[in-house]
């Protein structure tokens, strides 16, 4: 993560605002990526010696700062073959404790280890960080490639000094909130004015005490598998530059993805939204979008329909395929809980259960083996 | 009632509708839950608080490793035993200041083999892991866990860098019950305070040489570890317990040219520095480089500033001085102190020394002190792997090139020096660029340490 001081960042009032590398940035990214060939071969520590003065080419400080520490950890150290270093630096160091002649130290390891007296040099301290042979990356990444991976770190590093963040997403919500859980933080969904989307609340249990920066790094690995979500907006106060600023970074945000969330977590999901984007033109298919708060835990429904005109006309989708007795009868008590009323429940035909069991007032489309989108749009455009 | 451990806090369940939680200390309801929670650091204050009230608890947080049991006899020196009285008497919490070499890891082992309860010692480097459980196995006959360093194993006795105890904490707080925290002053400036927060343990000790001055930090300090119990500095043990030091100062005189491009460089970074201080009356130096970088000017003077250092740490006069010393002290185990990585190994390939530094794996590490213990290796240069409580073993003579850190760092450094042994005199050259900030520095330096100084030219 880059160290706060290198960020390019202007904190006005209490809101700090991200100056992003955009495509202006590209030719002196290029010109910067050009630099670095030059070292191909060269020892780390004098790569770095060189990115930290000054260039020729104009480049905005901070943000040259910031494009430089990225493309450092791109370039890796040469692996090493031959005798190991650690080897040769015991027969030298200590043969020179009781030799006093320097050169004749040198010369019988040379000897010793079959080196030359320049290969003895190079490789007494080639596995050290800053002693290694940098290599550049293969393919080098394009200009726009190193853009977008530094616009990541920036926010990264902004993200990592929060404590708490606040996450307003549609689509794809349940990877990051398995990740968020996975990394041992806790999730919830805050009250919010109706109208408007839930906000889901991303903390520690420490958070609760101060503005902790323990979870920051946890925090800060979420942000790239944001870029997946179809619209997300996170909200953070980090401590910068000595104190507490807001952070607002959204979908325009120009930053490099993760890898992409798995698409479908079945292939009756995955039949069932390609059959129903055909059917549904007038809406909008969301996968996976905000979470509902039920019985003090979190729902993820797997679909949302939008219309794209009235807006006000959603309705979740929840398929529920293989399921045992004790899971649907936890899943149904959650729904019901949740007092939802815009969504249909699709169930598999093969599992029976009472009408009792059901949440009242969601309408039902029962299914074997492939749920049939007509059926589903049908009861959509009945309910709102 | 029952009191949770929660990755890193204390969650109370079941708690009696008549009970006002709010008047406890440390106890906040937690919104997002629904429950009322603590930090880690309070559960046997608020156990004890709750019992005070009338509160029957059925699960309360204890450590949940099994105490270690088989602790060697532990003999300590008079000055050790009142360190480990006041800090018994102090109700087993507090922080202990005793110079470098003055024996601070035997009083931890005291304290461990004493309470019979699982402890976790923190250490600030990988270095000192290793250190710490080499001490511990030499009295502990049970397996010693060890966080850190790619390491991740936990036993009744465990080690961990402050990084690792840092990050696993959450997960680990409710396994011991001592905590000893070596170089305890790097806490107590927020940065990893969590850590000590997140942990049950109600028994902790804190072991430093350079305790934190009255202020915010030695506040947050006594909060999380207790006060400081007791202290000794380095006069009140030299001659019996600490080997005698010599100080000698060596002038030194850069090059014509050296010293035609430092004044040049010097007079850059204070020109920028001067236009920021216009600007910022107030403005410290890591202000004065955050601010640099908007500027061409500001960047210029950060740049001269970085090559003003680089120009010091190793200019030909400190290459000749220091050929010289190596020459005269041949026979004696010897220590180098340099400001930089960079500069180790300029010194190892030029004198064929070996460098210990952050960059050498725990392995050869610990087997190029044992080399040094044997007297295999005479001397070993180092920018600052030696700065912290790694034990050197013997050495009587230190070599200060340059240094960064100030007054702690030499205090440090110099401590190394001190371990006693029969007839030892500990000396300690320092090279000195007249002309250059570095007089300053040198003065500033021996504040803690009260010496018998001379200076050469």
């Amino acid at each position: 993560m880059l160290p706060e001081a290198d960020l390019p960042l202007r904190i006005i009032g209490n809101t700090a605002y991200f100056d992003f590398l955009g495509p202006q940035d590209e030719p002196w990214v290029q010109a910067l990526l050009g630099e670095m060939q030059r070292f191909e071969g060269q020892r780390r520590r004098q790569l770095a010696e060189r990115l930290a003065e000054p260039f020729s080419f104009n480049a905005p400080y901070f943000k040259r700062r910031a494009a430089s520490r990225v493309l450092m950890r791109l370039w890796k150290p040469e692996r090493i073959v031959g005798v190991r270093p650690t080897v040769l630096r015991q027969a030298v160091f200590v043969r020179a404790a009781s030799q006093e002649d320097r050169e004749q130290v040198l010369e019988d390891v040379a000897l010793e280890f079959s080196l030359s007296r320049q290969s003895l040099a190079e490789t007494l301290f080639g596995d050290l960080p800053g002693e290694r042979i940098v290599r550049a990356p293969c393919p080098i990444p394009s200009a726009h490639e190193v853009v977008l991976r530094t616009n990541v770190a920036i926010a990264q590093a902004a993200v990592m000094r929060a404590s708490t963040i606040d996450l307003s997403i549609l689509g794809a919500t349940r990877p990051i909130v398995r990740l968020a859980k996975l990394r041992g933080l806790l999730c919830v969904v805050k009250e919010n004015r109706p109208g408007t989307h839930p906000v889901l609340e991303i903390s520690g249990p420490f958070s609760l005490f101060r503005h902790t920066l323990i979870y920051g790094r946890a925090l800060a690995e979420l942000l790239p598998h944001l870029a997946w979500c179809a619209r997300f907006t996170l909200n953070a106060q980090c401590s910068l530059r000595g104190r507490l600023c807001d952070v607002s970074i959204d979908n325009s945000a120009p930053i490099f993805p993760a890898d992409a969330p798995i698409a479908f977590d079945s292939k009756l999901e995955a039949r069932f939204a390609k059959d129903i984007a055909a059917l549904a033109l007038d809406w909008d298919l969301v996968r996976e979008p905000e979470p509902l708060r039920a019985d003090g835990t979190l729902i993820f429904p797997d679909f949302l329909l939008t219309h794209r005109i009235h807006k006000e006309r959603r309705v979740f989708i929840e398929l529920i395929g293989f399921w045992t007795p004790d899971y649907l009868a936890k899943k149904l008590a959650r729904l019901r809980d949740s007092g939802i009323t815009n969504m249909v429940l699709c169930l598999d035909e093969e599992r029976v259960c009472n009408a009792d069991e059901l949440p009242p007032g969601l309408p039902i489309v029962k299914y074997r083996r492939r749920v049939d989108a007509a059926a589903v749009l049908k009861q959509v455009e009945q309910l709102v | 009632m029952n009191l949770l451990f929660d990755r890193g806090t204390i969650v109370l369940h079941d708690v009696p509708p008549d009970l006002d939680l709010t008047a406890i200390a440390g106890v906040h309801w937690d919104p997002r839950v629904n429950v009322w929670r603590a930090p880690g650091r309070l559960s046997y204050p608020l156990a004890t608080a709750l019992k005070r009230r009338g509160v029957q608890l059925a699960n309360t947080p204890c450590p949940k490793l099994d105490p270690p049991s088989g602790f060697c006899t532990i003999g300590l020196r008079p000055y050790q035993q009142a360190a480990f009285a006041a800090w018994r008497l102090a109700g087993r919490r507090g922080l202990i200041a005793l110079p470098t070499g003055s024996g601070k890891t035997r009083v931890a082992l005291a304290a461990m083999a004493a309470t019979a309860t699982p402890a976790l010692c923190l250490v600030p480097t990988r270095a000192l892991l290793g250190q710490w459980i080499n001490a511990i196995a030499d009295v502990y006959p049970g397996p010693v866990g060890c966080l850190g360093d790619g390491e991740r194993q936990l036993h009744p006795i465990t080690v961990a860098t402050f990084a690792s105890a840092y990050r696993h904490m959450p997960l680990i707080g409710d396994r011991f019950g001592l905590l000893v925290v070596d170089e305890a002053h790097h806490f107590g400036q927020a940065q990893k305070d969590d850590a000590l927060d997140m942990a049950i343990a109600p028994l902790r000790l804190g072991l430093s040489a350079t305790p934190p001055s009255p202020g915010n930090a030695a506040q947050n300090l006594a909060r999380m570890i207790g006060p400081t119990v007791f202290e000794l500095n380095v006069n009140d043990l030299t001659g019996e317990f600490l080997a005698p030091l010599d100080r000698i100062t060596m002038q030194l005189w850069l090059g014509p040219d050296e010293q035609r491009e430092l004044d040049e460089l010097t007079e850059i970074y204070r020109n920028a520095f001067h236009l920021f201080q216009v600007s910022h009356p107030q403005g410290r130096w890591e202000d004065f480089v955050n601010v640099a970088g908007h500027t061409d000017e500001g960047r210029r003077g950060v740049a001269a500033w970085r090559r003003t250092r680089r120009l010091l740490a190793y200019p030909r006069c400190k290459q000749r001085a220091l050929a010289e010393l190596l020459a005269q002290t041949r026979d004696r185990r010897t220590l180098v102190f340099v400001g930089d990585n960079e500069t180790a190994y300029a010194v190892a390939r030029e004198h064929l020394i070996m460098p210990l530094t952050c960059d050498i794996g725990r392995a050869e590490r610990d087997s190029v002190l044992e080399q040094f213990r044997s007297g295999k290796l005479r001397a070993l240069v180092s920018a600052q792997v030696l700065n912290e409580g790694l034990d050197v073993p013997d050495a009587d003579v230190g070599i200060v090139v340059a240094g960064r850190m100030g007054e702690r760092e030499h205090t440090q450094r110099v401590g190394r020096l001190l371990r006693p042994g029969e007839g030892k005199r500990a000396v300690v050259y320092e090279l000195v660029v007249q002309r250059s900030n570095e007089v300053r520095q040198a003065a500033q330096r021996w504040s803690r340490l009260a010496t018998r100084s001379r200076s050469a030219a």
